[in-house]
């Protein structure tokens, strides 16, 4: 009997070891993302095991909608949040529920992500290029989105008042092709993607790219304040990703001519890692390639600026600036 | 036996038995609805006050009240409010005047029966929302659209109610209208009307509510002023007080236009 209890009880040892163990070794991370990719380097750090070899267990999530991840970053379903920069982020992020500790996709030159695109009559009427945009009618998908403040950067670069446009919130990418198209707007911002089958099908007019205009740090990776507790985990989860950005930078964009990036031995690898998570074929992934900072660098400067620029257009509750909502330990800036 | 049969009854009889049959008859008290709200919001509003709940997943009523008040005093609330009853007041009278026609040529003729049925099972259950695309194509970024889109949602619950109403009419008022060679325009305004008015009066209620519901949807296409724009706005920006504001004030509108249709309900129908 005393053998048997002591056999129960070194077996139940055991198991409370290996538990404890297993702990220590690998620590568990939920990331939400979009298909999207300008969340590349979290594909190719799972799909290459960067994470695994960092000791993490990733699991994504993955999202329709940039802000839904930032909700659920906030209410805890996801412990990181890889998307872009919005009002409603920014407004949770004031609260004090989120900080942002890197930085991922951004617009810039020859990297075309977002577009300014004309309806047909438009541009026969002479609306031929991103400046003649002032004093016109323009869909956005919602108010205080990337699109928006894109068109507010153009504004100030070219001197005209954002006021004169009459930017139409229609809330999503399909309503908005659809007024293009209907010619019942004169300009619409779409993103690559979006744009690319409307261009095809002779529904819109190409005038230029946000990146060429106007660059800006689109997207960021953040977590809660509980997640941020855990150092361990965010400082392997970074190291995961800024290896992941490099050998991005290295391989994909730096084949990248005329918004293309090149298919050879080289990068088909991990163009096909990107189009498996995207559900793209090759041939669009390559021009949809959102440029990402080596190092995972943050245009803090810029994000400064997006924030006080949503607070003048009542977009984002003021009385908070950029050094609330990053964490400064984590955040390598630029 | 037989003689002690209707004794025993009758003694059972004279054993007085208090009144039993009073039926239920729930009567709406004045009071009762009231403090059960106040206690509700008092809740609410203790939980957010002592920190219960995170003030960004449920803001206390009081700072929906602060968020009305802003509102109110920048002015924008007018403007918004204006807007949407203008869509709501348009789209709503265009599709109850339709569906009421239609409603009535499927209860009286045999050829639009078979018609409107069919097209009217097949269209009702489509999502509006789905059309939006299509309906921007179409339409525009105007008001049409807007107005199209609560007009649609509004028709067919009143041509299905409208139809019902005029199918419950008594035949037999009816026939005998017919036997006394009562003209068929006044069957029509005399005995059919007043007969289906309450269940077209009913419906009234169903699409009220409809077009409110139906104004979020029809303000996401290019609003920039509207109580449904306002509230999309307050989502996509995450700012809960104000997305709740907007709520609180659309279902205040929903009250009001209820007590319009009780209103309406005890005028028309005091013959009942």
């Amino acid at each position: 009997m005393t053998g048997f209890a002591r056999l129960a009880l070194a077996a139940l040892l055991a198991v409370a070891a290996g538990g404890i163990a297993r702990a220590d070794d690998v620590l568990k991370a939920k990331i939400g993302v979009l298909r999207l990719s300008s969340s590349a380097p979290v594909f190719i750090a799972q799909d290459k095991g960067y994470f695994r070899e960092a000791g993490l267990d990733v699991e994504l999530k993955f999202f329709d909608a940039a802000q839904p991840i930032a909700v659920a970053t906030t209410s805890g379903d996801v412990d990181f949040g890889v998307t872009a920069f919005t009002a409603g982020l920014y407004n949770l992020a004031g609260k004090g529920t989120l900080k942002v500790i890197g930085g991922m996709s951004r617009e810039k030159a020859g990297y075309p992500l977002i577009g300014y695109f004309a309806s047909n009559n438009a541009y026969a009427a002479g609306l031929k290029a991103p400046k003649d945009l002032a004093g016109k009618r323009i869909a956005v998908t919602q108010v205080g989105s990337s699109f928006h403040y894109s068109l507010g950067l153009l504004a100030d670069k070219y001197g005209f008042k954002l006021a004169d446009i009459k930017v139409l919130p229609l809330q999503s990418l399909s309503n908005a092709a659809a007024a293009l198209k209907g010619e019942t707007v004169d300009a619409a911002l779409l993103p690559v993607s979006t744009a690319r089958s409307l261009m095809d099908s002779g529904g819109a007019k190409f005038l230029g790219w946000v990146g060429d205009e106007t660059p800006w740090q689109l997207g960021a990776v953040f977590a809660s304040p509980k997640t941020l507790t855990n150092a361990a985990l965010v400082t392997k989860l970074l190291g995961a990703l800024v290896r992941a950005d490099r050998e991005y930078n290295d391989v994909v964009l730096a084949s990248v001519k005329d918004g293309k990036a090149a298919i050879n031995d080289n990068t088909k690898p991990m163009l096909e890692i990107i189009a498996k998570y995207t559900i793209l074929p090759l041939e669009q992934v390559v021009g949809n390639c959102a440029y990402i900072d080596p190092d995972g660098k943050l245009d803090v400067r810029n994000v400064a600026n997006q924030i006080s620029w949503l607070q003048e257009q009542g977009f984002v509750d003021k009385g908070f600036g950029v050094d609330a909502i990053i964490a400064r330990e984590y955040v390598k800036a630029d | 036996m037989l003689d002690r049969a209707p004794r025993e009854t009758q003694d059972e009889a004279t054993r007085p038995v208090a009144f039993r049959g009073g039926g239920f008859t729930p009567s709406a008290g004045r009071t009762s609805g009231w403090i059960a709200l106040i206690l509700v919001i008092a809740l609410w509003q203790l939980a957010g006050s002592a920190g219960w709940v995170n003030a960004l997943f449920l803001p206390p009523p009081s700072a929906i009240v602060v968020a009305i008040y802003k509102l109110a005093l920048s002015g924008a609330l007018w403007q918004h409010l204006s807007w949407s009853i203008m869509r709501i007041g348009s789209g709503w009278i265009l599709g109850t005047i339709a569906g009421v026609i239609v409603g009535f040529g499927v209860g009286l003729s045999t050829l639009a029966r078979g018609v409107g049925i069919t097209f009217i099972s097949a269209l009702f259950p489509i999502p509006k929302i789905a059309l939006l695309p299509l309906l921007i194509l179409w339409l525009g970024i105007g008001e049409e659209p807007k107005i199209a889109t609560i007009a649609l949602g509004v028709f067919f619950s009143t041509a299905i109610s409208v139809y019902s109403g005029v199918d419950a009419v008594p035949r037999n008022l009816i026939r005998m209208a017919q036997s006394f060679n009562v003209p068929f325009h006044s069957i029509v305004r005399r005995v059919i009307w007043p007969g289906a008015l309450p269940s077209i009066l009913a419906g009234f209620r169903i699409t009220a509510s409809v077009a409110l519901l139906l104004v979020v949807s029809a303000e996401m296409i290019g609003a920039q002023y509207g109580i449904g724009a306002f509230v999309l706005q307050a989502g996509n920006l995450m700012q809960t007080d104000q997305l709740l504001a907007g709520v609180v004030i659309l279902s205040v509108f929903g009250l009001v236009v209820g007590k319009g249709i009780n209103l309406l309900e005890t005028r028309l129908l005091h013959w009942r």
